[in-house]
């Protein structure tokens, strides 16, 4: 993992030939023999998926075609480059995305023009260090134990490491993954009790956020947005914090606001439209839908779901002929994609319904429900609530009810879940109808984990086990009860004595637990009383 | 594609960028040149690069405060107020600048202590080390320190040389504020000053704010550019 510099296998990427010639003059100049170059995104994208790079220097402006953020998006997405690889953005400014993104999709570092040898060697050779420091943190992350993670930051801001700020700032990030709102609240606290900074304060607002006390959230975003409009997170939290509260309205008018700022980034112009959608503004919707599709054309954000939702918009503009037309440009950029058929197809039948052509509705809903048993495990929510949408269009309303109860049943604890199936329904004008549905959707789930608690409690875990098998073969996608059943079936073991089906089952469900949520709380306690169990003899 | 898909901020930063390219591709063929007359001893023609290279620096250094001064007109710059090592900051700052220093023959001192750590905006920072190196370049005899220190809640970036220091009437309009005409003896525009007071000015701390002033004194007796952010 740690390596020199003259060791370092190299890639420079640069559209301009001048500049090419002149940074791998640079780098062999620092003794580097392994250098690589790429004079565009697609040339890069097949370089780096040859080859491991610990050295990456790119441009950020590489011409027409992807540009070096969208470079280093898809290198991480697919895993072309790792935790040790150091990338460094070479640029004429600094944009918003390279200091304020999300920490895995921002460089390393990013240098601006013009440089020179010495100055590119020193900044090389310092990452180098940093990354030695940071390496156990971010292999942590990487094999999603936080917890461990968590015990290195506290162990190099023990030793007063460099720059304390930055692994404060990971490890409040952890906090956070881990839901651990306590302490993410106290660090975020103690560093704003020394200086008034940006990331502390807006994290002390997602803390509040998790807390639902989202108008104490609402203020700390503002505040934080009043002293630097240009701080987007605090933006795309006080928008998303608006709508939880139901006020989409001003929702939409923070993410327009946004979007004027840094309009560029695919994440926020989905929302916008998603959000525009909701509240009936069918021209900003459309607008937005129409530059997110455009912004990611090389970047892996590209998403069919917008590509559905524009179709939505045209055909409630009434403009069916549009909507097709964008359906069929989402069939050829996502060719060989079900879950973009899926959704293409639970479009496309919204459409004819609504030109009338109810024959062609009825056979693009069978192409829909026929790729969602295909998928199965890998339909979204967010998927299973646009065929529902299309099933009530189509006057099945039956069908579309005993999809989104499923929907609630598996994930009964997401607040957030439930509101976003509660406004399929108002788009319905069934609005008091979703309520009743998923309330007595979550309280049987609750009833069904409330009675196996109770046997258990009266030591009858076989009884329990039985109860809560039945439940997860209906609702495999419910982490609670597979989580629970987990601790059923470790009880059943410590009463009964273990046996060979009992582990393996018990086993399985752990990781599909642990596919479902990394940071599942009671996760790691049984894995731990597994292990004991497994290994008793 | 239409006119209204590029933006005048779109169109000025990729136009900044061509810019930066060519001066970073100019900067770098000079230095290669220099090497070479350096190798033969060809002390007449390294002579003459020194200044060559020196107004290189000096277009670059207009050009980020240009495009700096832009955004944040538009508020539209990603002001990044992060903790920063303030040796590795001028350490880089000294690098940019270091092959034109050794043209002129001028002797760089730092006085910042290793551990120095404090809360601004790394290139708004660098842009304002980097136009003060330029002027003290101009007006020093043969030597410039950087000094700083965090002094009464301000970290304070002093830029001293050794040469004859600012005119009175700098000192005493307020210099900064009041050079704004454009000197042609000097090459001076007023931006850098009107740059750097801008940019101090927009690192505040509660209800603190930065500053620029001039001064003349300092460890060498000559002009010193003072800094100071909450």
């Amino acid at each position: 993992m740690t390596f020199s510099l003259p060791q370092a296998n190299t890639l420079i990427i640069d559209d301009f030939q001048g500049m090419r010639t002149m940074l791998r003059d640079f780098v062999r100049l620092m003794g580097v023999t392994r250098i690589d170059t790429a004079s565009n995104g697609k040339e890069a994208i097949s370089q780096l998926s040859a080859n491991k790079y610990d050295i990456v220097i790119c441009d950020y402006n590489l011409g027409p075609g992807a540009n070096g953020q969208q470079v280093l998006e898809e290198a991480k997405l697919r895993n072309f480059v790792g935790v040790s690889t150091i990338w460094v953005m070479v640029t004429a400014e600094k944009t918003t995305d390279m200091v304020m993104g999300a920490a895995e999709v921002k460089p390393d570092d990013y240098l601006l023009k013009p440089i020179n040898q010495v100055l590119l060697q020193s900044r090389l050779e310092k990452l180098i260090a940093r990354k030695q420091s940071l390496g156990a943190i971010e292999a942590a992350i990487r094999a999603q134990d936080y917890s461990a993670a968590i015990h290195q930051c506290d162990q190099l801001l023990g030793a007063r490491a460099v720059n304390p700020q930055e692994i404060l700032r990971i490890k409040s990030d952890l906090l956070l993954t881990l839901e651990d709102y306590a302490a993410a609240r106290a660090l975020f606290e103690s560093v704003l009790a020394l200086r008034n900074v940006a990331w502390a304060k807006t994290g002390l607002g997602k803390v509040l956020f998790y807390s639902q006390d989202y108008a104490g959230a609402v203020q700390l975003f503002q505040q934080v947005l009043e002293e630097n409009r240009m701080y987007m997170e605090a933006s795309d939290w006080l928008a998303k914090t608006l709508d939880a509260m139901g006020n989409s309205a001003q929702a939409q008018q923070v993410l327009q606001d946004a979007v004027q700022l840094s309009p560029n980034s695919p994440i926020r112009q989905k929302a916008l439209g998603d959000t525009a959608y909701r509240n009936g503004a069918l021209d900003v919707a459309q607008a937005a839908f129409e530059k997110t599709i455009k912004i990611s054309e090389f970047s892996p954000h590209k998403n069919p779901a917008v590509y559905a939702r524009l179709a939505r918009v045209f055909s409630d503009k009434d403009s069916p002929e549009e909507a097709l037309n964008i359906l069929k440009r989402s069939k050829t950029d996502f060719r060989y994609d079900s879950a973009a058929a899926l959704q293409t197809a639970a479009a496309e039948s919204l459409v004819y319904q609504k030109m009338g052509q109810v024959e062609k509705a009825e056979a693009a809903m069978l192409d829909a429900e026929r790729l969602m048993e295909k998928l199965a495990d890998k339909v979204s929510p967010e998927m299973a609530m646009e065929v529902a949408t299309s099933l009530f269009k189509l006057g099945k309303k039956d069908k579309a009810c005993g999809l989104l109860r499923d929907l609630v049943k598996n994930n009964h604890e997401d607040a957030e879940l439930s509101r976003q199936i509660g406004a399929v329904f108002e788009g319905e004008n069934m609005a008091e109808e979703g309520q009743t549905l998923i309330k007595a959707s979550r309280n049987e789930v609750i009833d069904i984990n409330n009675q196996g608690v109770m046997l258990a409690k009266q030591g009858d875990f076989q009884q329990a086990v039985k109860l809560l098998r039945t439940a997860a073969q209906q609702l495999p996608h419910s982490e609670v009860i597979s989580v629970n059943l987990c601790g059923l079936l470790i009880g059943l073991m410590q009463q009964k004595g273990k046996t060979e089906d009992l582990v393996l089952e018990t086993r399985e469900l752990l990781g599909r637990v642990r596919e479902m949520n990394p940071v599942n709380k009671k996760y790691h306690a049984y894995a731990l009383a597994l292990a004991r169990l497994a290994n008793d003899h | 594609m239409t006119t209204e898909d590029i933006s005048f901020t779109d169109f000025i930063a990729s136009s900044i960028h061509d810019m930066k390219n060519s001066l970073n591709i100019q900067v770098h063929g000079l230095e290669t040149i220099a090497d070479a007359c350096r190798a033969r001893a060809d002390t007449e023609t390294l002579a003459g690069l020194g200044p060559i290279i020196h107004q290189a620096h000096r277009m670059n250094a207009n050009l980020i405060q240009l495009l700096s001064l832009y955004k944040l007109g538009k508020s539209i710059y990603p002001m990044d107020i992060a903790e920063q090592s303030v040796a590795d900051v001028i350490a880089e700052t000294l690098l940019h600048n270091r092959s034109v220093m050794e043209f002129k023959g001028i002797t760089m001192e730092v006085d910042c202590d290793e551990g120095c750590y404090w809360y601004f905006d790394r290139d708004l920072v660098t842009g304002i080390l980097l136009n003060a190196l330029n002027n003290a370049y101009n007006y020093t005899t043969d030597k410039i320190r950087i000094a700083a220190h965090i002094e009464g809640g301000f970290l304070q970036l002093r830029v001293e040389d050794n040469g004859r220091g600012y005119p009175d009437a700098m000192l005493q309009s307020d210099g900064v504020a009041a050079n704004k005409g454009v000197n042609f003896s000097s090459g001076s525009t007023g931006l850098g000053f009107y740059f750097s007071s801008r940019v101090a000015q927009m690192h505040k701390n509660g209800a603190r704010q930065g500053s620029l002033t001039i001064e003349n004194g300092g460890a060498y007796g000559g002009g010193c550019f003072v800094v100071r952010l909450p």
